[in-house]
């Protein structure tokens, strides 16, 4: 009788404990079956639709958002740089490479908190692609630094980690089903202080 | 010992049940949603900027180059009719259910009509409209949305401070009403 009752409590705690804390570390980790990873960047393209997972869907849920449709654009979030490692407000990056066609895209950084990094003395917070330095082979590359930088900078203020938000603005990318097939710039570290 | 391992293998088992029961269960207790949260600003048709000055924006994923509003509106009531004078870089205009999912989104370009004027109504209503189009909807391009309840957002780009005015200003303009 009272090895029944352990069975018992063994199954109930399990399941539970179990499917509980699974769904929690599910939403925590940002699982997603319709994530798009394109290099150090991903984007939920269903996200905040009625076509979003219900991992997305349950997520979304919680965050009190109203998510760009598709023909408003498509957001990517950088949270690591190109070799892997966290992206921390004490070192300087480069991001250099192509960018999907849009009519314009917008960058900015944001805290672990996901508020946005507002670097004070009348810096720009965000950059935007109508106001970039182009390369001789109209190429862009922006430095993203705590320290002022010649060329494009984004600049950032504060300590700890962030992630990078670059959002396309009216584009067929985010309508497109060949989104995974793009190609978007690499974060590379360049240095950091101390 | 065998006992023992059924007991594990259904709680693994359970434990599956459990987070596919809690997983769809989740957006139904959620309390924190956007409708909720523009609720608490103001009452229906009343367009809310979405970044109020010196504040935090309303909702957390508002590119900060963007400056937006946001109307609550009832189709169960009657059509909803979106209309804004004037010129920006960029806009872009969505409709939400309820429950803040995008049903649909439209920009300046795709847009068929110069400036900004739509009406939403559902498919019921968009019969009675089509046998009888007032005279001001002449111009209006039609969303139809088979929802009761909803929200409906504008954003606006600000290239840079120089536009923040002119934007704010488009914005105010803008008007969403009940008709």
């Amino acid at each position: 009788m009272l090895k029944t009752a352990f069975l018992t409590a063994v199954t109930l705690a399990i399941a539970i404990g179990g499917g509980a804390g699974s769904v929690w570390l599910a939403l925590d980790r940002n699982f997603g079956l319709d994530v798009i990873t394109v290099g150090e960047w991903t984007a939920f393209p269903e996200r905040g639709t009625p076509s979003a997972d219900p991992y997305s869907k349950a997520r979304f849920s919680r965050e009190a958002d109203l998510a760009l449709g598709r023909a408003e654009g498509v957001t990517f979030t950088a949270r690591v740089d190109a070799d892997g490692n966290l992206l921390r407000r004490d070192c300087d990056y480069t991001i250099r490479g192509s960018f999907p066609a849009a009519r314009f895209w917008t960058l900015f950084a944001r805290d672990s908190e996901g508020v946005l990094i507002v670097p004070g003395n009348g810096r720009a917070a965000a950059l935007h692609s109508y106001a970039m330095l182009r390369d001789g082979d109209n190429t862009i590359s922006t430095t993203v630094s705590r320290q002022a930088a010649p060329g494009n900078w984004l600049a950032l203020a504060g300590d700890g980690t962030f992630h990078l938000v670059l959002t396309f603005y009216d584009t067929a990318t985010a309508s497109g089903a060949r989104i995974g097939d793009i190609q978007l710039p690499a974060i590379t570290r360049v240095s950091c202080d101390g | 010992m065998g006992r023992f391992l059924v007991a594990i293998l259904a709680g693994i088992v359970g434990a599956g049940v459990v987070h596919i029961a809690v997983l769809l269960l989740v957006p139904t207790y959620s309390e924190r949603d956007a409708w909720s949260m523009l609720a608490e600003r103001s009452n229906y048709y009343i367009a809310t900027r979405l970044d109020p000055a010196g504040q935090l924006p309303l909702i957390p994923t508002l590119d900060p180059l963007f400056n937006a509003i946001a109307c609550r509106f009832d189709l169960d009531e009657g059509v909803l009719h979106l209309h804004g004078d004037g010129d920006v870089p960029y806009w872009s205009v969505s409709v939400y259910d309820r429950s803040g999912q995008n049903i649909f989104s439209v920009n300046d370009q795709s847009n068929p009509t110069e400036g900004l004027d739509f009406v939403v109504a559902t498919p019921r209503q968009m019969v009675e409209l089509r046998n009888d189009l007032p005279m001001d909807f002449d111009g209006s391009v039609f969303i139809e949305a088979d929802m009761g309840e909803g929200i409906v957002v504008v954003r606006a780009f600000t290239p840079d401070e120089s536009w923040e005015d002119i934007v704010s200003s488009y914005l105010q303009g803008l008007t969403c009403t009940l008709r």
